[in-house]
């Protein structure tokens, strides 16, 4: 579905990304893990365009000089060259890190807003949909985005992403300073979504532990490369993957 | 009794002035000095539909008002996308805009006091023992009209949730398919016919004067500061804290100091709480 290749960013001449090569097949959920500053936020920015946006807004105001380099390909097409817009409209939705919910409206316009790209009937079905799949949400309906807790945001911000009905759904840490409690809770739903709605997932963490029973495949970034991949099982069976970031 | 009928008059004339600045600002943060420039073009434009063309006056504003639209957003196509995000360029830009625009109309042979548009209906109503001319009564309709009309659009519309969802996080709009450029076109255009739309509500109380451009500019810009900048409904409100100032001033200490309230609002509030009344998002921001 979803395959990069080659994938280089610089911050000047700060290398990011170094060459790094990831895909996600159909229906497949894909896990991207490594240590602060490893690039994975970069890398997500880098496949849903976002980057393609910070580094026009870079350039004009005189900032980073930021270089994009390699190939995306996303359902046989090479999308490179479209704006983070069109990415989304092709269907690669980004749920970005620390969630940017939007803090003033409510949770009911979030999802709204998050519908932008799909049509009335779609925007009803998923809405409920994404009630179903957390539950908790149908409650904070009216509350203000700013005033829920860092796992309702989180529900939030994955339902919000849904709304704009993705193919391929990028999860960048969401699992970031929530109790285990609510990281079963988001697992548990991140799987239920790819499941019955047949939405690629591909998700970042530092720490693997938690999403590694959901994960069908995954990739170790350290120092802006791709330095593993694998499947769980053979992953697990490298003893210093194994210590770095599943701490068994 | 006096003092509150023109009070509320007086606000709603301010929050028409503002609401055009705010929106821009509020959804491409992008401080549109070319605003008053606008105003007074729009009023002009009409004034040559009905007055030179004899167009119907309805056909004449609802013309004017579209070209005034089209005029912003080709404004932020061709100019203002050129510098967004770097404050002060926008700035420049945008006022040099609205300074070629004004003196351009000056120079074009617009001056004196001679041009004026005709109110939409003649008369005047008494309230209590104060007389009342339709055209205000009209104004403050309007006004309010247009005040829920944005509301109903922003909270209810695709494109107007879209546009709130830009105003609070660009980026995050963007990762859902928004296309901020196009939002933010869609905001210029629209901001600037709600300047022409005030204008064309407005300029019947009076002659349509260039200088008239620079004193909606600080009017709009005094009511977004107070209010908090991006914030509408703080406009709206802060419309009515300066609306009213300023007829109390005009009341007790005299007409000619009216300016300076506007002015002293910015200042007053730029020292107490420089994020306005409603400027809270930063607040928000924080916690969590």
């Amino acid at each position: 579905m979803l395959e990069a290749s080659g994938l280089m960013v610089f911050y000047e001449n700060m290398l990011a990304l170094n060459n790094v090569r990831v895909r996600c097949d159909d229906n497949q959920i894909v896990g991207v893990f490594g240590a602060n500053s490893a690039g994975k936020s970069t890398l997500m920015y880098a496949l849903s365009g976002i980057m393609e946006d910070i580094k026009k807004k870079e350039a004009m105001a005189g900032g980073e000089r930021i270089t994009i380099m390699g190939e995306i390909r996303f359902m046989g097409q090479d999308i490179m060259a479209l704006k983070p817009s069109l990415r989304a409209k092709q269907g690669i939705v980004l749920c970005p890190e620390r969630r940017r919910i939007f803090s003033e409206s409510s949770v009911l316009e979030n999802l709204r807003i998050g519908g932008y790209l799909a049509t009335t009937s779609q925007a009803k079905e998923t809405m409920e949909y994404v009630f179903q799949i957390f539950p908790a949400l149908v409650k904070l309906k009216k509350r203000t985005g700013g005033f829920l807790s860092g796992g309702e945001q989180q529900m939030l911000a994955i339902g919000r992403a849904l709304m704009a009905q993705p193919k391929l759904l990028l999860l960048d840490e969401p699992l970031l300073g929530l109790s285990p409690l609510m990281q079963a809770i988001l697992i548990r739903g991140t799987k239920v979504i790819r499941d019955q709605r047949k939405i690629a997932v591909m998700v970042t963490e530092q720490y693997a532990r938690p999403v590694l029973p959901i994960v069908d495949y995954a990739f170790i970034l350290e120092n802006g490369a791709a330095v593993m991949e694998g499947t769980r099982d053979e992953l697990l069976s490298n003893p210093d993957i194994r210590s770095a970031y599943f701490g068994v | 009794m006096e003092i509150l009928i023109y009070g509320i008059i007086n606000s709603i004339m301010l929050a028409l002035m503002a609401l055009g600045f705010a929106l821009v600002y509020g959804i491409s943060r992008v401080p549109n000095f070319a605003h008053g420039a606008i105003y007074v073009l729009c009023g002009f434009l009409t004034w040559i539909f009905v007055r030179s063309l004899d167009l119907n006056y309805l056909l004449g504003i609802l013309v004017a008002l579209v070209l005034t639209g089209i005029l912003g957003a080709l404004m932020y196509r061709f100019v203002l996308i050129r510098v967004r995000g770097m404050n002060i360029s926008e700035i420049i830009a945008s006022y040099a805009i609205g300074l070629a625009i004004l003196e351009g109309l000056r120079y074009g042979g617009f001056k004196g006091t001679t041009h004026t548009l005709p109110v939409f209906v003649e008369g005047s109503i008494i309230i209590g023992d104060i007389p009342v001319d339709y055209q205000r009564i009209l104004v403050v309709l309007i006004g309010v009209l247009l005040v829920a009309f944005l509301w109903l659009f922003t909270h209810y519309t695709r494109i107007g949730l879209a546009l709130r969802g830009m105003a609070q996080d660009e980026r995050a709009a963007l990762m859902l398919g928004i296309d901020s450029d196009t939002m933010a076109l869609v905001a210029m255009a629209f901001g600037c016919m709600l300047a022409g739309l005030a204008a064309i509500l407005l300029l019947p109380l009076g002659n349509i004067v260039v200088e008239k451009g620079y004193d909606v500019l600080i009017q709009a810009i005094a009511v977004c500061i107070v209010g908090g900048l991006g914030s509408w409904m703080g406009a709206v409100l802060a419309a009515f804290l300066i609306g009213f100032a300023q007829i109390l001033t005009t009341v007790y200490l005299g007409s000619h100091f009216q300016m300076v309230v506007a002015l002293l609002a910015i200042i007053v509030t730029l020292i107490l709480k420089p994020s306005g009344l409603f400027g809270q998002q930063k607040e928000l921001e924080e916690r969590v």
